[in-house]
């Protein structure tokens, strides 16, 4: 038991904001240095595409090593258990909105995106989100379509 | 006399019909979406980004400016009738307006909110009618490594009086700087991390990561939140007691003069003068124990203070091109899209642009005292609409909004990328405003950066030869000392405490 309590404090030492952000700009510098890699160069005096990037990735990465090295030597504040029910539903209903609206139209899109959306909130009543599906595709096609003149369609083959 | 021409040329430029329409639009606008709890100005700005994008220059800065102002007001209304801040320097008119508003005085205080936003905000402007024209001059006279210097100080400075760690906030810069390479580079035509997109290679475009980045995270961490609003919302009587307004009158003067001179500083802005203001107001009060109460000094001064500072911000953004919060940040990728490089020469090359959108500001003011007091029934009733109708409807309008910018769906695939880093950044406790800062930056300092360096022949003291660039790098230095300094960390801490 004693062991598991000791692995469970390490662990939350890791899972610290501060040791993850850490990781995470060392991440994003590891990114930048390894597709930045064909870019040249170049001198000092006429520094290549690739001079800047590989400098601000460095510099990154080193003040990333920083922060992780602090949290985990002061320690910090610990990272709040996500939810993933709000943003994983709001980014697929975005990714479906634009699947759908050129393939299929505006109508389709905007249903499907209010049905993702309305199940990533507290409370889900069917009656409520129809209401809210037909208020909005009626506003939308009225101010962008006919209002705004913008050049969408409404349905596919139908408007 | 030259000042009262350019006045006049801003006024003729601003009285037009059709500007008039965009800034009462963009004042609506603003307020409308400002109003709903937990979406402060940034992430309204942001949002609203693609309604700007097919105006004329003058049109849609006027616009951008009438939303801020618009989402400010909406903020504050927002915060004193249900408790809800939808951004930090909000925060403070939350403590003593919603007290007042349980003591059945949220009339009194929303019209004095108003009424002090108004003075703060006109005397904003008269400062930046008096600033814009020397300042500029200064900045005429600045040289490659001097705007590379004087944009490090400006980073630096947002990220020293920015919340939280000041470490993660340079990292954050870091991350902006290097977005903002992404596409072609301008003096070799070399694609960078473009990863063969096509779309790419103009960059990645402003508004999409600024829609997820604060729009969608935005609306996120609300859904996770589940924002519940307690009681029935009563407004009462939109006058103040002659004990309220002799009271308020002197706050709302020391907020306004603290605010203008808190916002004018880079790395500066609304936030950091409500804060100040409030905390004057409670150590000059007789009674410091009525502060958190319902005093009505709480609630007059940081809100004059907060727009005073809203107001003079525009001095650095409009006469150097440096942003000093997420706003002007927006302000600046706004202006670049409509293909004006903020800086010195916006004032001289385009006088109708800078005049008219400063004029613009005082009309806009102006218009949201109507906006917001008589109407205030309106909004009220925006308020009792649950999050639940409102979350998806955003969305959509984000959506469709990121669509229009340029009819592609990759866009919109974009603000969904966007929106889960800004999540991500929210849940790892990395602000979002030192990325802006970098990411609208990043191509101009990279650009001074090299051009220094060349004319130099690639000897980087050329930064510490010249006075103007030694003396910006000089102060940013101190800025970072200051930081690391035990007793100063503490004090930081401490000031921003009462945000939490």
């Amino acid at each position: 038991m004693e062991d598991y309590a000791f692995w469970e404090a390490s662990l939350n030492r890791f899972l610290s904001k501060d040791f993850l952000s850490g990781l995470m700009f060392i991440g994003f510098g590891l990114v930048a240095l390894y597709f930045g890699q064909k870019l040249a160069l170049g001198t000092t005096v006429r520094m290549g595409p690739g001079y800047v990037p590989r400098m601000l990735a460095l510099i990154m990465m080193s003040l990333g090593g920083l922060i992780c090295v602090i949290a985990l030597v002061a320690g910090a504040e610990p990272v709040e258990k996500p939810k993933w029910k709000p943003i994983t539903l709001v980014t697929i209903g975005i990714i479906c909105f634009a699947l759908l609206f050129e393939r299929a139209g505006l109508l389709p899109a905007l249903i499907v995106l209010i049905l993702i959306a309305s199940l990533a909130g507290e409370e889900f009543k069917l009656k409520e989100v129809l209401g809210n599906m037909v208020v909005l595709a009626v506003v939308c096609t009225l101010v962008f379509k006919v209002g705004l003149g913008m050049n969408i369609t409404i349905l596919r083959g139908v408007w | 006399m030259e000042l009262f021409d350019n006045l006049s040329l801003g006024f003729s430029v601003a009285f037009s019909f059709q500007n008039l329409m965009y800034a009462l639009l963009g004042c609506m606008l603003g307020t409308l979406i400002g109003v709903l709890p937990g979406i402060g100005p940034v992430a309204t700005i942001a949002m609203l980004l693609p309604i700007t994008f097919h105006l004329p220059p003058v049109a849609s800065l006027i616009m951008l400016a009438g939303i801020y102002y618009g989402a400010s007001y909406g903020g504050s209304t927002t915060s004193i009738l249900v408790n809800l801040p939808g951004e930090a320097a909000s925060v403070v008119t939350c403590l003593d307006g919603y007290q007042m508003a349980r003591k059945g005085r949220a009339g009194a205080a929303l019209s004095i909110s108003a009424v002090g936003s108004f003075f703060a905000g006109t005397v904003g402007t008269i400062i930046i009618v008096m600033f814009a024209e020397p300042l500029t001059r200064m900045a005429q006279k600045f040289g490659p490594a001097d705007y590379c210097a004087l944009m490090a100080l400006g980073l630096v400075a947002a990220v020293v009086l920015a919340s939280g760690s000041v470490l993660k906030a340079i990292a954050m810069v870091f991350l902006g700087l290097l977005f903002g390479l992404v596409g072609t580079d301008v003096n070799t035509g070399a694609q960078r991390f473009t990863f063969d997109i096509p779309e790419l290679s103009d960059g990645i475009d402003f508004a999409p990561i600024a829609m997820g980045l604060f729009g969608i995270a935005e609306i996120v961490v609300n859904l996770e939140r589940h924002l519940t609003r307690t009681g029935t919302i009563k407004v009462g009587s939109l006058w103040p007691t002659r004990e309220e307004t002799r009271r308020s009158i002197p706050a709302i003067l020391r907020g306004t003069m603290l605010g203008a001179a808190l916002g004018v500083l880079p790395g500066g802005g609304p936030t950091l003068g409500a804060f100040s203001a409030y905390t004057l107001e409670k150590k000059l009060s007789k009674n410091p124990g009525e502060f958190g109460k319902g005093a009505v000094e709480g609630v007059a001064a940081p809100e004059a203070a907060n727009n005073a500072a809203a107001q003079t911000s525009f001095i650095p953004m409009l006469t150097l091109g440096i942003p000093s919060n997420a706003v002007m940040a927006l302000m600046v990728g706004a202006m670049i899209i409509q293909g004006i490089q903020p800086g010195p020469e916006v004032m001289t090359k385009k006088p109708d642009l800078f005049w008219g959108m400063i004029a613009s500001m005082w009309i806009g003011n102006a218009m949201l005292v109507v906006i917001n007091l008589p109407m205030i029934g309106m909004w009220v009733k925006l308020l009792t609409v649950p999050y639940r109708f409102l979350a998806p409807a955003i969305l959509l309008f984000c959506c469709i909004g990121a669509y229009s910018l340029q009819n592609s769906t990759f866009h919109v695939m974009q603000v969904a990328c966007f929106g889960v880093l800004g999540y991500i950044f929210s849940r790892l406790g990395c602000e979002g405003a030192p990325f802006l800062l970098g990411l609208v930056l990043g191509p101009q300092m990279e650009e001074y950066f090299r051009r220094a360096m060349l004319l130099s022949r690639g000897d980087a003291m050329v930064f510490l030869e010249r006075p103007i660039s030694l003396g910006l790098l000089i102060t940013t230095a101190l800025l970072l000392i200051l930081m690391a300094l035990p007793s100063i960390k503490k004090a930081r801490k401490e000031a921003f405490q009462e945000e939490g």
